[in-house]
């Protein structure tokens, strides 16, 4: 099993499909992913999954690559019901969750400006640039540099997982580029597309960095690098002011009041 | 069973499970003197800048490995919230080494007892005196020195 265990997960889906339908079971969602080059035994263990939980994944992998293996099963206690676990960020890392909050009331809101967009007659092009603003300066400048910056300078910046991030920021930095050149044109299938396109990328990246990337970074940080990182984070916040963030949840506020009531008109 | 149970008799020496190793000398981590907070003063150097771990008295018996996994690269001040008086003083001298020592983050250890939590209490207090904010950590120690929760408060 040791040598499965330091073998791209992608070689091993490839050779063993069952495996990808193991680990989706378990919420462990591979199969989807575009690099695929993590080593099986970094994909368990950024999961965190209880002992037992682990080990009778461990056991159905091994079942499923080598069927003929005499593997032990491991013993489970049925009446042990695995706890639903509850995360808990350490202050820096949840003052991150907490803006992710915000840019989630934006997504979920896309749908509704991209429908608003479509049916005017002229595209409203001050609202969409309000929009490019807002994930502009708050979601990317405010928000993404605090993470590129300071959280996964405290990792191995070459782990895939970190890889992905700054893939999926980048792929976002192009849908608005896209967006953007959508409004001036007036082509609303290019703004639509890319809204869209947009949402659909933050909605799994937040959910990645909430669920899996944040979590796992807390565990690797020491006391020392938690007071550490809360002050740099609090001196990056105190760089842009206050007034910052506070203006941009107005906005989201006012987007909401303006499209609530265009949903019930 | 009844009244306090901070105070109540338990006799836990028939337990055998001991596991971990005895072999080997630890050495101490303590790099400071004094340690009891009405004894300490927030100006002290070891103070400056660090990471602090308030400890209830007990703590440090009911652990096993108190020095390693938790004094180590940490100053410390030690209280008791049930018996020590003037604990005003307490809260006062934790805003003090927030606001003015700086300190990079306080840890404090308690017992699972109920009054216990008082320390923890006092810790909050002092945190939301100080116009400075820094991470908080609580952690609670069970009777038979079993780490019931560690979290950031
Ligand atoms: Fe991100
Ligand atoms: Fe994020």
């Amino acid at each position: 099993m040791d040598n499965v265990l330091n073998k791209e997960i992608k070689e091993i889906i490839e050779a063993c499909p069952e495996v990808g339908r193991i680990l989706d079971e378990y919420g462990i969602g591979c199969v989807p992913c575009s690099v695929g080059s993590c080593l099986l035994k970094d994909v368990v263990g950024i999961h965190n999954l209880d002992p037992e939980r682990e080990a009778t994944l461990m056991y159905r992998i091994e079942k499923a690559i080598y069927p003929d293996r005499d593997v032990p099963k491991p013993v489970v206690d049925a009446t042990k019901k695995a706890a639903p676990k509850k995360i808990s960020y350490s202050p820096p890392v949840k003052k991150l969750v907490d803006e992710h909050v915000l840019i989630k009331r934006l997504l979920a809101l896309i749908p509704t400006i991209v429908d608003y967009i479509e049916s005017s007659l002229n595209v409203d092009k001050d609202l969409i640039l309000r929009c490019v603003d807002f994930i502009r300066t708050y979601a990317d400048k405010y928000h993404h540099m605090k993470e590129e910056d300071i959280l996964f300078k405290y990792v191995d910046e070459n782990a895939e997982i970190i890889q992905i991030m700054y893939k999926d920021h980048d792929t976002g930095r192009d849908h608005i580029r896209q967006v953007v050149e959508g409004a001036e044109k007036g082509n609303k299938a290019q703004i639509r597309e890319h809204l869209l396109g947009y949402r659909e990328l933050l909605t799994q990246h937040i959910k990645k960095e909430d669920e899996i990337l944040y979590p796992w970074i807390d565990r690797q940080l020491s006391t020392t690098q938690v007071g550490e990182m809360f002050r740099r984070c609090n001196e990056a916040d105190a760089s842009v002011g206050d007034e910052l963030p506070r203006k941009y949840e107005k906005f989201i506020a006012e987007l909401e009041e303006k499209f609530l009531q265009e949903v019930t008109k | 069973m009844s009244g306090c149970p901070g105070s109540r008799t338990i006799d836990f020496s028939e337990k055998t499970n001991q596991e971990g190793s005895e072999t080997g000398k630890r050495p101490s981590q303590l790099r400071q003197w004094p340690i009891q907070m009405h004894l300490v003063s927030p100006h002290a150097p070891y103070f400056q800048g660090k990471d602090i771990l308030l400890a209830a008295d007990c703590t440090a018996f009911a652990l096993g490995d108190f020095h390693k996994d938790y004094l180590k690269g940490k100053s410390i001040g030690i209280a008791c919230p049930k018996l020590d008086s003037d604990q005003e003083v307490y809260v006062e001298k934790i805003k003090s080494l927030i606001d003015d020592a700086k300190i990079n983050t306080l840890t404090v250890i308690i017992m699972q007892v109920p009054c216990c939590f008082g320390l923890a209490q006092i810790a909050k207090e002092g945190a939301e005196k100080a116009s400075r904010k820094i991470p908080v950590k609580q952690v609670v120690v069970g009777l038979e020195g079993n780490i019931l929760s560690e979290e950031w408060i």
